[in-house]
């Protein structure tokens, strides 16, 4: 009985203990960020750009990037996802699957350094939101053709045999059969390619630049400032007030990170719901 | 509860289907050897292969229009692959191979001129699990049709039309816009007829459709095929001897071959199913029929 129960308490203090060795980093994180950010942290920061003691500019250059991985990663990834998951066999899906596995093990500085001596330098685009977007899809690219091959793959079988069996065509059987109950899972992937795209500072070192004015939609030859950016900048430069400010923006990066997480959060539970319904 | 066979009578009319492509043909004279009057399919020494596995040994067999075809034999026999050569199901298996001909209203069914989901159309299938799509019931009627260019106008007719001949419209009219999957194992099953049927097929394949439904579900199937014989072409695979000889015509008996090359399945025989169920001629099919294998 107390063997029992010593082996109990060993048990619970080990889970204890694991537990807090996640939830203390993250804490401890969100508390020193915060609280260093404190002095900064009011309306200015969202009306005043980094020329003044705002970072309007970097949250707007980094919501844009968003968007344009969102379009590419989102648009690439899902096809490909598509087509792993649906139509490859034999050497084309190897091949995909090969070059995938890479890209999802290559270190983000590579991304960032291939990206700056082809785009900004080869192609003469220059330090540019095109250069930065494909850099940060690159970077993000296998989480979203995962993602959306494995949501495909939990569509059962019997859907597609149902649809086959009535001479629905592929394309037909993709689009209005397997991509709507799949659809919550791909999503959720999507929203992880963002989180990560928004934490992201190496790629864009080599590819974004910066810039204290807010970002306009040109793809080329304009620089694009980011939230990440102005961390890593801020931090190096002497002053208290540049260390509020750099500490500010990554208070708003982890904002914008737990806003994201959260969607994610939503959406997976709708996923979830959406698979209990379709059993029998 | 049971639907009366007047809802059901009528013909659907209006063939608002843009014509497939595959051109109807004349059916072929009466099979002398056979004793199948006007056969939908001819099949004629039909291998089928799994990669390098064969499943399915010179199968040559004709399934009459009209008519409800049962499929029995043991597990593993082949019926099930054997069936789904009939539309061609087997062509989404990779490595998997026919041999052998196949006639489908005297056309070959693997000829090089024809689309596999042309086929498809032409002849439907309701599979051993209910498969309704996660939509609603209307829209699991009316999606296929709708893809195939039925009007606007036409679907509702369409959708009623079909869920009638599939003697599910009283229960469902009132909530056509609810889940496909909010009906009970037979509603669904019926649906799953239902949806085959919006399609216009001449054939509709069953692969044991009422192996996942209790009793009274599997009566009101096999009442409704009784029903949908006269307008459609019937196959129907069934682990239910019982079921054979109550619905079909002919039954065809498949059983496994063991020899050195492995298990394969083959056909034993076809006939009357009055004849296979009282007087078979293979010794094969009496020993199943009685109970002493199988």
């Amino acid at each position: 009985m107390t063997a029992r129960r010593i082996r109990n308490a060993a048990f619970w203090s080990a889970c204890t203990l694991a537990f807090l060795c996640v939830a203390a980093p993250a804490l401890s994180v969100l508390i020193s960020v915060f609280h260093q950010a404190l002095p900064a942290l009011g309306w200015s920061l969202l009306l005043k750009r980094t020329n003044g003691i705002g970072i309007q500019n970097a949250i707007l250059g980094t919501l844009v990037m968003l968007l344009g991985v969102l379009i590419l990663a989102g648009g690439v990834g899902v096809a490909a996802g598509i087509y792993l998951a649906e139509f490859a066999t034999g050497r084309h899906e190897r091949l995909l699957r090969f070059f995938s596995e890479i890209l999802a093990g290559m270190p983000a500085i590579v991304i960032g350094y291939i990206g700056y001596i082809t785009m900004v330098v080869q192609f003469h685009w220059g330090f540019s939101l095109a250069a930065a977007v494909i850099s940060l899809s690159i970077l993000v690219l296998p989480y979203v053709v995962k993602t959306t091959e494995v949501a495909l793959r939990q569509v059962p079988t019997f859907l597609r045999e149902a649809s086959a069996g009535l001479g629905l065509d592929s394309t037909t059987t993709v689009w209005r059969i397997l991509i709507p109950p799949a659809l919550p899972g791909i999503v959720s992937g999507l929203i992880v390619a963002l989180a990560i795209s928004t934490g992201e500072l190496a790629p864009l070192l080599f590819t974004a630049g910066f810039s204290d004015q807010n970002p306009s939609l040109a793809l080329v030859h304009h620089q694009v400032p980011y939230l990440t950016g102005v961390i890593f900048t801020d931090l190096a430069l002497p002053g208290a007030r540049a260390h509020a400010t750099s500490a500010a923006a990554g208070a708003v990066t982890l904002i914008l990170l737990i806003i994201l997480i959260a969607v994610g959060r939503l959406v997976s539970r709708g996923a979830r719901r959406a698979t209990a319904r379709m059993t029998i | 509860m049971i639907d009366t066979p007047a809802q059901v009578e009528s013909r659907p009319t209006a063939p608002s289907v843009p014509a497939p492509e595959v051109p109807r043909q004349p059916r072929p004279e009466r099979h002398p050897e056979e004793g199948t009057p006007d056969p939908v399919f001819r099949v004629k020494d039909l291998s089928f292969y799994y990669g390098p596995h064969q499943a399915l040994r010179d199968v040559s067999i004709d399934i009459g229009a009209h008519e409800i075809t049962a499929f029995i034999g043991p597990s593993g026999c082949g019926k099930t692959t054997f069936i789904r050569c009939l539309n061609r199901m087997n062509d989404l298996i990779p490595g998997a191979r026919v041999e052998g001909e196949i006639d489908f209203e005297g056309r070959p069914l693997y000829g090089a001129d024809i689309r596999a989901i042309d086929i498809r159309r032409r002849i439907g299938m309701v599979f051993q699990k209910p498969n309704p799509f996660p939509k609603s019931i209307y829209d699991n009627i009316a999606l296929t049709p709708r893809r195939n260019g039925v009007k606007k106008s036409e679907l509702d007719g369409l959708v009623e039309e079909s869920l009638r001949r599939a003697s599910l419209w009283d229960e469902v009219k009132d909530k056509l816009q609810q889940s496909a999957f909010s009906l009970s194992g037979g509603q669904q099953q019926r649906l799953c007829i239902a949806r085959a049927i919006a399609v216009r097929p001449d054939v509709i394949l069953m692969d044991e459709p009422c192996s996942a439904l209790d009793p009274v579900a599997t009566f009101r199937i096999e009442e409704l095929m009784a029903e949908l014989k006269g307008d459609y072409t019937i196959v129907i695979v069934t682990h239910n001897m019982q079921q054979a000889a109550r619905v079909s015509d002919r039954t065809a008996f498949f059983t496994v071959d063991v020899s050195d090359q492995g298990r394969v399945g083959v056909l034993v025989e076809i006939g009357e199913t009055s004849n296979i169920f009282t007087s078979p001629e293979d010794q094969r099919t009496e020993d199943y029929i009685t109970g002493r294998f199988g």
